[in-house]
């Protein structure tokens, strides 16, 4: 079965700006969840990595991360209520635990756990987003002129991932499918199985990357930087957050505070710093209705753009 | 002179002289003395048995030996001008392409486009001949549809066809093919066939083809190799091999070449529209096509698997979708029944669904007990010793159910193919045998990839013995009782009309026809023996039952 997270060729805005691009506006996203605490910011970089997702057509992926990412979420919460004390809120007193000692769940110590969790949903998505609309092949390309022996191995791994994945799939099915009578199979033996299957595969991938010519010296086409007629966009988006980031930084926004009690700073730098990052997030919108050129002019062109050619 | 011949005049695609090689560490050679030429725009067919030494010969064609196996080597190798023993499979690469049986293994990118784009890539040229190059192969192999979609939402066939696309794409002189059909349908097979003939034709690729099942291919060879033990023992046109094979009593004959062996006539055909105008030539016509009638059902005891409007959805990762949609369909103990259809029909499905792997949406099923064995027989093989897969009571009835009861102390890896996959199968039945009784359904799915016609005839004579339950079981005074429904879910039409007696055909996941096997496997043109297509008779499928009736008729 196919990953809800594996690259999906579509045509969209996201997909066809160049890997560069791409990587610096979800990453922009990304960076808003690690600067800031607010729940308030949080919750608007969910929305721009949940919007650009759906926006790319990438909704199995972004439903799969956000559960994760809410489940993961969820958990955070739990365990920051349980093991911190802090706080002057109590709202519940579930007496003495072995180990944890006496256990007081307080607001404060709730509302950290939601931040450090949506934290950890917002990168979540917006790596899932990455991953299902930016193509892989693309970003081997971009990096095999800077680092051929890491570009070699990422494309191994890239491919074997999904590979090992069928075969663990198949493997687990075998198992399920043994009579009741012959031995039992354990997670051992099975993972050993797997790991001697995956370096046959190995093997077989390596000699195809042999018969395409991989470890030639041949001179390459010049990789320039690859562009599409997005890249300015997500460029220009990506800058815009990190710079309206850093000024509400500057300003004062984030004010928040979970201990001893909680204070959400909704000064007017902190609002504006979560508009401009959920409104971010309307970047890979595509208006219809664009016309169509001939399919070889396309497909030059898109063969242009992923192998780097600056357009004049 | 022959347009063959004047090809022959040029330097050939592939000089192979005195080619010896060892595997590293392997106790024999692989290649023992091999000399052949394949000239430009040639048409070649190795054949031979596994083990034989083709995939070798092939890879040693292609430079992957001794470069990336290693091993020692002897003899020289020449492609397209090219000492392939000094030069890599990637300087290779621009004259000869290779496409091995496996074609997951043989795509490294995630959409087709780059794929193909790869070879292209790494040997510096410039983006716009790289576009050009990708269209045109693509238009030649009828993929241009697939240029964008990700390589693992493909079916196998797009994805031979893909990866024997990122072979072309270099326009190279020679393409090596090893058992690319073998993952096929017939339909799929046949159109691969055809595509290597026409690219052969208008393109002057030489081929050289290794294959299994010669009936797809002899007809589009200008020449055949055949292969002994790692050497040539046999290098000549098709006719000849057929003769030669007839004469040694080699497996590597053809259902229409055994026809006429068996009837006594000559020459024997290289393929159904040869062996048809020999037969006009004789006075031998064919009646039209007339359906056969029903016969009685043998086997009139109750299912041991019943479905009834079974419905089945699975998301291959591009939304939900009915693979199985309204399956009505009865096996009772000591069936044979082949279960057949395209890729993607959902023979696998059905067959998964019944062991419990899939959870039906809508319908019913009833299924007793069953024992489902995988198209990867090795994926049930995780120790090291056979008695420690099986211990027990149970372990050894299985064991002694498929015969491998004198292997309890092997490493399963020491086995041969085919006792690997009874082994697997053994796993598969155990504890879910009473005393010696077998589980009321034994299934297989695509038993048969990769296997020459020998182990197909040991397969077959297995599926004879689980269904009779008869020779292998010891308790022969249980032999009347305890023989399971075996189900194949197969391609391969031949090994089809050698075990059942029962076809189901599914087409897009619906029971498009169930009938006794020569009825079905004689009333259409795809799903049909070579035998039925020659004679096109009712109910006559084997060279056994066409000879019997060519007989009577020439008599």
């Amino acid at each position: 079965m196919r990953s809800p997270f594996a690259y999906m060729p579509r045509r969209g805005p996201l997909q066809a700006a160049s890997p560069g691009a791409a990587v610096a506006y979800l990453g922009a996203i990304a960076a808003i969840a690690f600067l800031y605490s607010s729940p308030l910011v949080l919750a608007a970089a969910g929305v721009a990595a949940t919007a650009a997702g759906l926006l790319a057509g990438a909704r199995t992926a972004v439903r799969a991360a956000l559960k994760m990412g809410l489940s993961l979420a969820l958990l955070i919460v739990v365990v920051n209520a349980l093991v911190v004390s802090r706080g002057e809120t109590v709202v519940a007193r579930l007496g003495s635990w072995p180990w944890f000692g006496q256990v007081d769940v307080t607001l404060e110590a709730v509302v950290a756990g939601l931040s450090y969790g949506l934290r950890a949903a917002v990168a979540m998505v917006a790596f899932a987003v990455y991953s299902a609309c930016v193509d892989p092949d693309r970003v081997l390309r971009a990096l095999r002129p800077l680092a051929g022996r890491s570009a070699l191995t990422a494309t191994l791994v890239s491919r074997l991932v999904p590979v090992a994945a069928a075969d663990a799939g198949r493997l687990r099915d075998a198992a399920t499918l043994r009579g009741p009578g012959a031995a039992p199979v354990g997670k051992a033996p099975l993972a050993r199985r797997l790991l001697a299957g995956s370096l046959d595969r190995a093997v077989d991938v390596a000699a195809t990357l042999e018969l395409r010519g991989y470890s030639l010296d041949a001179p390459r086409a010049r990789n320039r930087r690859a562009r599409s007629r997005y890249d300015r966009r997500f460029y220009a988006v990506a800058a815009l957050l990190l710079i309206a980031a850093t000024a509400g930084k500057l300003l004062g926004a984030d004010a928040f505070h979970s201990y001893p009690a909680i204070e959400v700073g909704l000064d007017p730098s902190t609002l504006a710093v979560a508009a401009v990052t959920a409104l971010s997030g309307l970047a890979p919108y595509r208006r219809r209705g664009v016309s169509s050129s001939s399919r070889i002019a396309r497909r030059t062109r898109q063969s242009q753009a992923s192998a780097g050619v600056a357009r004049v | 002179m022959s347009e063959l011949a004047i090809r022959r005049g040029a330097a050939p695609a592939l000089a192979i002289e005195g080619l010896t090689y060892a595997y590293p560490h392997a106790s024999g050679r692989a290649l023992e003395d091999v000399s052949l030429e394949v000239a430009p725009g040639e048409f070649v067919l190795l054949a031979g048995r596994s083990a034989s030494g083709k995939s070798t010969l092939l890879k040693a064609a292609c430079g992957l030996v001794p470069h990336f196996h290693g091993g020692e080597v002897d003899g020289e190798v020449r492609v397209a001008d090219l000492d392939a023993l000094v030069a890599g499979p990637g300087e290779l690469a621009a004259a000869v392409g290779y496409l091995a049986q496996d074609p997951e293994t043989q795509v490294v990118s995630t959409t087709v486009a780059a794929e193909i784009e790869l070879s292209l890539e790494m040997r510096g040229d410039a983006p716009a001949a790289r576009a050009r190059a990708v269209e045109e192969v693509a238009l030649a192999l009828a993929i241009p549809h697939l240029l964008d979609r990700a390589v693992d939402t493909l079916s196998g066939g797009e994805l031979q066809r893909v990866a024997l696309a990122a072979a072309l794409v270099t326009r190279p002189r020679l393409i090596l093919l090893d058992e690319p059909t073998s993952q096929l349908d017939p339909v799929a097979g046949d159109e691969l066939i055809w595509l290597l003939r026409r690219l052969n034709e208008e393109w002057g690729v030489a081929v050289l083809l290794a294959e299994h099942r010669l009936e797809r291919c002899l007809a589009a060879a200008d020449r055949v190799i055949a292969m002994e033990g790692g050497s040539v023992a046999f290098d000549g046109a098709a006719p000849e091999l057929l003769a030669w094979a007839d004469e040694r009593h080699s497996p590597l004959g053809t259902p229409a070449a055994r026809l006429f062996s068996l009837a006594g006539l000559t020459p024997l055909p290289v393929g159904v529209r040869d062996a048809r105008q020999t037969l006009r030539g004789m006075g031998i016509g064919h009646p039209p096509h007339q359906a056969s009638r029903r016969v009685p059902d043998p086997h009139p005891e109750e299912a041991v698997f019943e479905a009834k409007d079974l419905w089945v959805e699975l998301d291959a990762g591009e939304g939900p979708r009915d693979v199985l949609r309204g399956i009505d369909l009865q096996l009772r103990p000591g069936e044979r029944v082949a279960l057949m259809g395209r890729n993607g029909a959902g023979k696998s499905t059905l067959l998964r669904t019944a062991a419990g792997l899939h959870k039906p949406v809508a319908g019913k099923l009833e299924v007793g007990s069953i024992a489902l064995l995988t198209q990867n027989p090795s994926d049930y093989l995780v120790r090291e010793r056979v008695g420690d897969e099986l211990p027990g009571d149970a372990g050894t009835a299985a064991l002694r159910a498929v015969g491998l009861e004198h292997t309890v102390d092997a490493d399963p890896r020491d086995l041969s193919g085919g006792e690997r996959q009874r082994l697997a199968l053994a796993i598969a039945l155990a504890g879910r045998m009473e005393g010696e009784q077998l589980p009321g359904v034994v299934a297989l799915d695509e038993p048969t990839r990769g296997m020459d016609r020998v182990r197909k005839e040991e397969l077959v004579a297995l599926i004879r013995d689980l269904s009779a339950s008869g020779a292998l079981v010891a308790d022969m005074a249980t032999k009347s009782t305890c023989g399971a429904a075996v189900v194949v879910a197969t391609h391969d039409v031949e090994f089809a009309s050698e075990f059942a007696e029962r076809v189901v055909l599914l087409g897009d996941g619906v029971v498009i026809a169930d009938g006794p096997a020569a009825e079905i496997l004689s009333g259409g043109w795809y799903f049909a023996t070579e035998v039925a297509r020659v004679l096109d008779l009712p109910g006559v499928v084997t060279p056994e039952q066409g000879a019997a009736v060519l007989r009577g008729e020439s008599g």
